[in-house]
């Protein structure tokens, strides 16, 4: 017998999610069928504004490592890449996009499409830089390194200084790689719709405020693909306002995602995308929904319109994975609060150093902090050899018991 | 350890320094009590010391420990590197006392999170973190780089007082009369090995960064000019048999001393290295005719490739492949740490283009505390074999 026969029934799937297929396949078809637009490769925590302001299509290798964790092809093509003497131990996004690369292979059809070059922003990690190095060496193309000094603690005013200078660069390279002008007023309207697709985000991710919940972390997981792909679209746009009005409805109807939520939880940390259906079920049986997560919500940045660089700097460099451990600490607390949550869920990530180390001492601070417990899962996002579904069950119904 | 039999000068001041491998603090603890001035440990080799040293304090390299570790497994996962499980897990249980605080430079992922969990659980007084960029190559890098250096230097003047332009001039000559010491022991050694084992000139340039540099560097003439004058100091012994493989070296930090003797046995020597703790560290002189910022600022920029830097004019591959024929070595071995993300990711295209250039290598990863020699020598050996053919 499968656990799913004694499962409550859950709300109706999403509405919205056939939109949003629709919105990722298209995008996935204009950038493998483009004749005229350059194609540029970029890392998740990138600012793509200003790809999108010249023109160009923005390709997410950390996008498609996502599908091909959740489609269950990363392990082989993560393979291929130890074959060529890559150590297992590296990133498993990297591993399998390098794999991807050598056979073209992946999620979609033929794999990701050559780019023309590629904008590396180390915001989320150093891991990208070593990646995209070895992207342009193996497709001959050039690199622009997007460098975005760690905040520890305060962040002084040279080091702002470096990344405004860096955008005007990274304008300069556009240019030089496209062979098209920049436009200041074509920057604002795309800065501008950048910043309405997020405020809708945000909007979305603030409704699993609410009691019970519209939506779980694991849906959320699945509706970011527009915003970390395609923000600064009017698509992307009218995507979350129709998501929104769904979530909204679902509150205002006092549907929830979670059958009987009991407990509310926050997750942290990249989700285990091989085992997304499994995690998913196995909370909503025990009563748990996951309400909110450290990472959609990095892609709720601010932007100004009356200081786009500026703030573009600024927004760039203070995301979750650039700043340090007292300051992950304050938003994670905040979020706790903000969502009335019973205790976080943190997933140990072995190809994810920033996000993974220093959880122990968080989880610790978050329980003295909130008075709320933690637990920790060991696990890999897209690598599943390094997973125990067995052992995953066993302690999260422990904890959930714990609650 | 072997005897250094010979009553001269370089064999004094050679056993004093290689005495130091026991007990590689025990300087910079005599160096505190005796003096009573504040020491300052750090991981990388990019660390601005010049500046500590002429704040009158002692910068002292933190390199880890060959050791199980007990503490920091409550802070840091197993897929972390060695480095930095037991160089926490060294603060933690007070080997690291005599140290009044640490600076952090930013490497690599893993040292930019162990900053922050060593600032929370270490207890140390001081704490710096100095974020030097990650891009070597653009003016806005520079500008950046200077104000992050002269903001780490007004961080010390607040700790310390005042450091004045010319006590930076002298601290700068004294590192720059260091690293060309170091400098000439590793050329005498491409030019015949014999004159000293390896793990010998490694230990050398490694100690340089836990001794006082003055101090280091009376040690340090004294064991050149002996050198120079006599070839072979302590290298009795070793003659008559066949004359071994060079090698080269390549990795971040190397402290595998039974590794190297055995490399010894299998009828190798390293003749060069990219080490960190060796060849990386001496290679660039800072500047003396320029401002002092700029000056320790030129040095790191001018250094070659680091993987933690990106720098995409000066391929590291290139770099690697011709330190090795400048080196004559016939072979290479990649000794890297397990979960060292920035080695890992450059090891397929370097060992690629050693490859291209006729250099077999071999690729050993480890961690400090376990490492299997039995299983090494095998490696190794056949690598010997199929270069001598």
């Amino acid at each position: 017998m499968s656990p799913q026969d004694n499962r409550k029934p859950g709300p109706p799937r999403i509405a919205a999610t056939e939109q949003m297929k629709q919105l990722i396949t298209n995008y996935y078809i204009e950038a493998k069928t483009t004749q005229e637009k350059p194609i540029c490769w970029i890392t998740s925590g990138g600012p793509v504004e200003f790809l999108i302001a010249m023109g160009v299509i923005p390709v997410y290798p950390e996008n498609h490592g996502a599908m091909c964790g959740a489609a269950k092809v990363a392990v082989g093509l993560a393979e291929v890449a130890e074959g060529m003497g890559f150590s297992p131990d590296l990133c498993s996004y990297a591993r399998l996009d390098i794999g991807g690369v050598a056979t073209q292979g992946g999620a979609i059809p033929g794999g990701l499409l050559k780019p023309d070059f590629l904008l590396c922003c180390n915001n989320i990690c150093g891991t990208v830089v070593k990646w995209y190095e070895e992207l342009s060496r193996t497709w001959g193309v050039p690199m622009f390194l997007f460098d975005t000094p760690f905040i520890h603690g305060s962040r002084p005013e040279h080091a702002t200084e470096y990344v405004k200078a860096q955008c005007l660069e990274l304008v300069a390279f556009l240019e030089e790689h496209t062979g098209k002008k920049w436009s200041d007023e074509r920057f604002e309207e795309v800065a501008m719709l950048s910043v309405e697709g997020v405020d809708l985000w945000k909007e979305v991710l603030k409704t699993a405020e609410s009691r019970p919940s519209p939506f779980t972390c694991f849906d959320a997981f699945i509706h970011m693909a527009p915003i970390v792909t395609l923000r600064g679209t009017r698509e992307v746009v009218d995507y979350y306002r129709l998501l929104r009005d769904e979530m909204r409805a679902r509150v205002e109807n006092g549907i929830g995602a979670v059958a009987d939520e009991k407990y509310r939880l926050i997750w942290d940390n990249i989700p285990i995308w091989y085992a997304m259906r499994s995690l998913g079920n196995l909370f909503a049986d025990n009563g748990a929904c996951l309400v909110a997560d450290t990472y959609t919500t990095a892609w709720a940045v601010d932007i100004r319109i009356d200081d786009p660089l500026t703030s573009m700097a600024d927004a760039y460099t203070k995301v979750y994975l650039n700043i340090s451990i007292d300051l992950m600490l304050e938003q994670l607390a905040a979020l706790m609060e903000r969502f009335s949550a019973d205790g976080l869920v943190m997933h140990s990530n072995r190809s994810c150093k920033p996000y993974s180390l220093g959880q122990y001492d968080l989880s610790r601070a978050i329980t003295e902090k909130t008075g709320k417990p933690a637990l920790i899962i060991e696990a890999d996002m897209t690598d599943s050899r390094a997973y125990s579904e067995a052992q995953t069950r066993e302690r999260v119904e422990a904890f959930i018991e714990s609650l | 350890m072997r005897k250094y039999g010979r009553k001269t000068m370089a064999g004094e001041a050679l056993r004093e320094l290689m005495e130091l491998r026991e007990d590689p603090y025990s300087r910079a603890r005599a160096w505190k009590e005796r003096t009573g001035g504040m020491a300052l440990g750090f991981f990388c080799c990019s660390a601005p010391e010049e500046f500590v040293h002429a704040a009158g304090a002692l910068p002292v390299r933190i390199t880890g420990e060959n050791r199980g570790v007990t503490r920091s497994p409550a802070h840091l996962q197993s897929y972390c590197c060695s480095l930095a499980r037991t160089g926490l897990d060294m603060a933690l249980d007070g080997s690291l006392s005599f140290l009044d605080g640490t600076v952090f430079l930013h490497t690599c992922d893993t040292m930019q999170r162990l900053s922050d969990i060593w600032r929370l659980n270490a207890g140390f007084v001081v704490h710096a973190d100095v974020v030097l960029p990650v891009r070597f190559e653009s003016e806005s890098a520079w500008t950046y780089m200077t104000a992050e250096l002269e903001a780490f230097k007004e961080k010390l003047e607040g700790l310390l007082g005042p450091i004045d332009d010319e006590r930076i001039a002298g601290s700068i000559k004294t590192y720059n009369r260091n690293r060309e010491l170091l400098g000439r022991i590793y050329a005498m050694r491409r030019a015949d090995p014999s004159v000293l084992r390896y793990e010998e000139a490694l230990w050398l340039v490694t100690s340089s960064a836990l001794v006082e540099k003055s101090e280091h560097n009376k040690l340090l003439e004294a064991v050149v000019g002996d050198l120079e004058e006599s070839g072979a100091a302590a290298a009795e012994g070793d003659a008559g048999a066949e004359e071994p493989v060079g090698l080269l070296g390549i990795g971040s930090v190397m402290d595998q001393w039974e590794f190297l003797e055995m490399v010894r046995e299998a009828g190798a020597t390293f003749v060069d290295d990219d080490f960190c703790n060796g060849h990386r560290y001496l290679e660039t002189m800072t500047p003396e005719d320029l401002p002092p910022v700029e000056a320790v600022a030129r040095r790191l920029w001018d250094r070659s490739a680091c993987p933690c830097k990106h720098v995409p004019s000066r391929s590291r591959a290139g770099c690697i492949v011709n330190r090795a024929k400048e080196s004559g070595a016939r072979g290479a071995v990649f000794f890297q740490f397990k979960f060292c993300e920035p080695h890992a990711f450059d090891y397929p295209h370097v060992k690629k283009a050693l490859d291209d250039a006729g250099i077999p290598s071999l690729n050993l990863e480890f961690e400090q505390g376990s490492v299997s020699i039995g299983q090494m020598r095998t490696r190794v050996e056949a690598l010997v074999e199929t270069i001598r053919g």
